[in-house]
């Protein structure tokens, strides 16, 4: 399995939350901290006008967006983040058509031998362009992805761009070799999870999360698929992807694992429409200490929904 | 302990094992050969191996710790070189082993075909996992070109995995559509355009000639001429079962190893499973039926008794975003009915075939929802007559979303061109109406859409009906037929703003309610694209009138009528022997002179079409085209070369204008007719388009009857040159062919959509020279004699057949 189970490293993502809008701002919904009590106390008492702050300028762009440093940017929890050693966020909104359903922040923390990378693609004259990304230590690769481009259907953000479906990757070292894979070998990427990103201004964008071998974006790694045209008009989803550095291969061509709303976590997101992030309580998310699950809305369903566990 | 060889570690024999050691655990020494270095593997998700989107590991069915569990002997990596059945053993590569019973499981060898350079390096079969990692290794390399030939499941699947490996692919497909034993033209058609949003180039009806390189694959060159660069060819073209071994073991074997329904070759001691066997004449290629095969294997060996029974198959494509199910029997057939569903605006198709009271088959595309209920339905031979008008929607139906006949209109983005004429689009139109433009009138005076020409009027009533919902009433017009909600001008409309160049693609954006037309849209489709894509779009002549077919009038005793052309009226005593002779040598019953001065043979039998054609093509003449919705005659009066009267060479310009227009496929057939003077000799003020010719040069007019209807024509120009009169009339033809309702008259059409916007197109320099351009382009194309190309290359077909229920009705 390409996946690698190391609990003794920590992970490339620490900190996850959610914000929702209320009353024309996001408000703070959820947020899996760890041990950064202090973050969590100030994120909990934080709101974001449109426009405003991490969250409230992905809000605006309708599109995800990258912040690799805080001081001297709009992020307006700095000094709390820097106290609890985080450095960098990518901010991901969740848009159902043109409606705004919530915006999914995570938080990295910088340092030399944390490797991994969140990407975003964008759709310019027919080909997907590097639009912005963070790597952590993986510099060279994050100087060959900046000289790449995609056309449909190749490689992960081709293939997502095309397809409109998450796509997860293996072995990204091995088989991305025709245009990125040396530098991703050498950077120890394995795993990658592409998936499309809606965005209601009208341009194509592809969010990629590139896991590593010493410090994995996450250990297990799910695609849910919920559309009518899969799975009827009675709701529910099946697992179309899935592997797990525990538990294997996740999916079953035969017997697809299936989830209905509002049953367990992944229930709770195709119920809501919203994503949700859990932690400290590992019996809800298959054993690992924590979990993030992205849903994905598109041509006014609820399509997809990601979900990534560490 | 009971000795069992298995010769073959594929997915049948593994299944088999493991319904073995469930039911009789530790009752069986196993020894185990496979030629392949490794054991078990889920050998159908190669595929998404190849794409990266499965890693090997993850497929391995029974790893080393499984055969150690079942303490199976694993002698993976050793071919087997012989069995003895009288000595009961099976020796391999390393040695003799002796059984009580044989299991064989040989499977099948990929099909190569043997082209010229079939054996040079980089072509390579797509069977196991060395095949697939010879594919990851050759598109390593940036930018590399792989050619797939085959585009049936398994090749389509590889094309999709090099591609998503970032190789530029082109796959070569025989067949008119892709997967065509699983799916039909409308299915096969939303999957190439899938596959095309991909950058997969897919070329169907493609001949492979011969793969060529120095020492390594460079190219695949096709029939055509075309050549393709290539460092990797993929030939996935089917299997062959593999039974080398049995045959040289003395088993009874024909296709494949003959099996009874207990698996059992023709040694009750041997047993046989998966791709290697034959079952009452089948062979086997898909795994459901492999692992319904593996069950009775079991329990034969058990002692106990099972029987494989041959069910129905379902398909499904392991390209990832690709939504696609077949089952069961989709062919037409007398007794047959479709039901089919489209969403054009979600890319949906959906089509049931039933018999009797029974589902048969199904096709879905872009919706598998539901897809193993119908399977069960289908497999199960359930008896739907009492929910067949709610089947489509799948079992959890509750009154149930009906079809949207507006579905095609809403389908379209803002920026499509619903008016051609004002150049309005959709977004314009909506934007109208929300500020207040509530009706047709209100939108035309907004937008001007719908103002000049009207074709456009059903689509500009279906936006407002989409945009205002139940607000809107209109008056509902005649669809085109039974399979559609649309009018002929909406689908005329949707084929240029969607730039919809082939009959599946209308099917699909008019959400058609037949899998593949009638023979009512059929004929007026295949006008409507050859018209307007007269360069991409390939004349479909199944989709033809059984005159246009054969090139030929059927008569009312099932002969023909056979008319050389002769232009303008003007004949040769060389031409009238040719004819004299031809109805002698074919013993033509009737000679007719004909109302359009030409002379018509009737009586001639189907059979002998070909060789009257060759002789009078002979002679020099061509088809008259006398059964044609195109061009049939221009009649001319002597003119100024013999008539004391004549102004002008009315003769010459007839002949003129005559080989200028023959061979046009037009809406309805028309008939031209100069006339020298206006006396009118030729009649030419009750044609399609007649011409006056006077001191001054020529009237022209349009518009005129002289059948159920009679009526005068319209003067469209006073021009002074023949030139004129011939770019005048050319482009009034060509904008009846790009506007006009299938089957409408010049006249029918010129008066719904008024002359006065007819003569603004016509007379407008810069408009008439683009309508020439167009129709000399169309004509590079359709101006041959079908006489002569069919006698060089299909008067095969002229010959009886049996078989008419694929060509559009009379």
């Amino acid at each position: 399995m390409d996946v690698t189970l190391d609990p003794q490293a920590r992970t490339f993502i620490e900190v996850s939350e959610v914000w929702v809008p209320r009353d024309g701002v996001l408000v703070h919904a959820q947020g899996n901290y760890g041990d950064r009590e202090a973050f969590a106390a100030v994120s909990g008492r934080e709101s974001f006008a449109l426009g405003e702050g991490l969250p409230g300028r992905a809000w605006a762009e309708g599109k995800p967006v990258v912040l690799k440093e805080f001081d001297g940017s709009y992020f307006k929890r700095t000094e709390a983040a820097k106290e609890a050693g985080l450095t960098s966020a990518v901010a991901i909104p969740v848009f159902d058509g043109k409606t705004l359903k919530a915006v999914l922040v995570v938080l990295c923390s910088d340092d030399t031998e944390r490797t991994g990378a969140i990407e975003l693609w964008a759709e310019t004259d027919g080909l997907m362009m590097l639009s912005d990304g963070y790597y952590g230590a993986a510099k060279h690769f994050e100087w060959v992805s900046q000289h790449t481009h995609f056309p449909r259907g190749q490689g992960l953000p081709g293939g997502v761009w095309s397809a409109r479906t998450p796509i997860l990757m293996r072995d990204l070292g091995s088989g991305y070799r025709f245009i990125r894979a040396d530098s991703a070998g050498k950077a120890g990427l394995t795993t990658g999870l592409g998936l499309p990103v809606p965005s209601p201004v009208g341009e194509t964008f592809v969010l990629t999360l590139l896991s590593a071998r010493g410090t994995p974006l996450a250990r297990r790694f799910e695609i849910w698929d919920s559309r009518a045209a899969k799975v009827g008009t009675t709701g529910g989803a099946v697992l179309i992807d899935g592997i797990c550095a525990r538990d294997g291969r996740l999916w079953d061509e035969d017997n697809p694992r299936t989830a209905k709303a509002w049953e367990g976590p992944i229930g709770t997101v195709l119920g809501s429409g919203l994503p949700l992030v859990m932690g400290g309580n590992p019996a809800l998310t298959a054993g690992y200490a924590s979990m993030v699950a992205l849903p994905i809305h598109l041509d006014g369903e609820h399509a997809f929904t990601v979900a990534w566990y560490c | 302990m009971q000795k069992l060889v298995v010769i073959g570690a594929g997915m049948a024999s593994g299944r088999a094992l493991e319904h073995l050691f469930d039911t009789q655990p530790g009752e069986w020494d196993v020894t185990l050969f496979n030629a392949e270095p490794r054991g078990n593997y889920n050998r159908i998700m190669l595929s998404p191996v190849l794409s990266g989107e499965k890693s090997y590991a993850e497929i391995v069915t029974h790893d080393e710790d499984w055969y150690a569990a079942q303490g199976v002997h694993c002698r993976f990596g050793e071919k087997v070189v012989a069995i003895d059945r009288a000595a009961k053993t099976v020796t391999g590569e390393n040695g003799t082993v002796a059984y009580d019973k044989l299991l064989i499981a040989t499977g099948s060898n990929p099909f190569i075909i043997p082209l010229p350079g079939h054996q040079l390096p980089g072509v390579v079969a797509y069977r196991d996992l060395e095949d697939t990692n010879v594919m990851i290794e050759a598109s390593a390399i940036p930018g590399a070109h792989a050619v797939v030939i085959g585009g049936g499941l398994l090749g389509l699947e590889a094309a999709a995995g090099l591609r998503l490996r970032g190789m530029e692919v082109t796959v070569l497909h025989i067949a008119t559509h892709l997967m065509e034993r699983q799916l039909d033209a409308a299915a096969g058609f939303l999957l190439q355009k899938d596959l095309e949003r991909r950058g997969i180039n897919c070329i169907l009806q493609a001949n492979t000639k011969q793969i060529t390189g120095d020492g390594k694959v460079e190219a695949v060159e096709l029939a055509d001429g075309t050549v393709l660069p290539a460092s990797l060819v993929v030939m996935a073209v089917g299997i062959r079962p593999n039974v080398q071994l049995a045959k040289e073991a003395g088993l009874a074997v024909g296709k494949a190893i003959h099996v009874d329904d207990q698996m059992v070759t023709s040694d009750a001691d041997i047993l046989a499973v998966g791709e290697c066997v034959e079952h009452q004449g089948a062979i086997f290629g898909l795994v459901a039926p492999l692992y319904d095969q593996a069950k009775v294997v079991a329990a034969t060996l058990r002692g106990e008794e099972a029987t494989f029974v041959q069910k129905q198959l379902s398909t499904k494509l392991k390209v990832t975003g690709c939504d696609l199910f077949s089952a069961g029997d989709f062919a037409e057939g007398p007794n047959r009915e479709d039901i089919v569903f489209r969403d054009p605006a979600r890319g949906v198709y959906k089509r049931l075939v039933i018999e009797g009271e029974k589902l048969v088959g199904a096709v879905f595309y872009g919706d598998t929802a539901d897809s193993n209920w119908f399977f069960g339905q289908i497999r199960d031979g359930a008896d739907i007559s009492a929910n067949r008008d709610t089947l489509i929607f799948g079992p959890a139906f509750q009154g149930g979303a009906p079809v949207d006949p507006m579905a095609a209109v809403a389908a379209l983005p803002p920026e499509a061109e619903i008016c051609g004429c004002n150049g309005v689009c959709k977004g314009a139109i909506v934007d109208a109406i929300k500020g207040g433009a509530v009706d047709l009138g209100a939108v035309r005076a907004t937008t001007k859409a719908s103002a000049s020409c009207g074709t456009c009027t059903g689509l500009v009533e279906q936006v407002l009906a989409s945009t205002l919902g139940g607000a809107f009433e209109r008056n509902a017009p005649q669809p085109m037929c039974k399979c559609t909600d649309l009018t002929h001008e909406d689908v005329r409309r949707l084929i240029k703003s969607q730039e919809l160049k082939s009959m599946p693609a209308v099917w699909q954006a008019g959400a058609w309610k037949t899998p593949d037309g009638c023979h009512s849209c059929r004929p007026a489709l295949n006008f409507y694209l050859l018209a307007d894509w007269p360069l991409e779009y390939t004349d479909d002549l199944q989709s033809r009138f059984i005159n246009e077919r054969k090139h030929a009038n059927i008569q009312k005793d099932g002969t023909f009528s056979v008319m050389p052309r002769m232009w303008g009226g003007i004949t040769t005593p060389d031409e009238l022997r040719a004819i004299a002779d031809a109805a002698d040598k074919f013993k033509v019953p009737t000679v007719k002179v004909t109302g359009g001065q030409r002379i018509d043979l009737l009586g001639v039998k189907g059979e002998d079409l070909p060789a009257i054609w060759a002789d009078l093509n002979a002679a020099g003449m061509v088809s008259g085209h006398a059964y044609s919705k195109g061009l049939r005659t221009v009649k001319t009066c002597v003119g100024t070369d013999h008539c004391r009267f004549g102004t002008q060479d009315s003769t010459g310009l007839g002949i003129a204008l005559e080989k200028a227009l023959w061979g046009s496929w037009t809406p309805h057939k028309v008939k031209l007719a100069v006339s020298g003077c206006p006396r009118n000799c030729a009649e030419a003020t009750c044609k399609d388009v007649g011409v006056i010719c006077v001191d001054s040069g020529y009237q022209i007019g349009v518009a005129g009857a002289a059948g159920m209807d009679v009526k005068e024509t319209e003067r469209l120009a006073d021009v002074k040159t023949e030139e004129e009169v011939l770019d005048y009339t050319m482009a009034f033809i060509q904008l009846y062919r790009e506007n006009a309702k299938y089957l409408d008259r010049p006249y029918k059409w010129v008066a719904k959509v008024g002359l006065d916007w007819v003569k603004e197109q016509v007379l407008d320099a810069g408009i008439r020279a683009q309508l020439v351009e167009r129709f000399q382009i169309s004509q590079s194309v359709y101006q041959k004699d079908p006489w002569a190309e069919h006698v060089k290359e299909r008067a095969e077909q002229y010959v009886p057949v049996a078989d008419l229920t694929k060509f559009a009705a009379e």
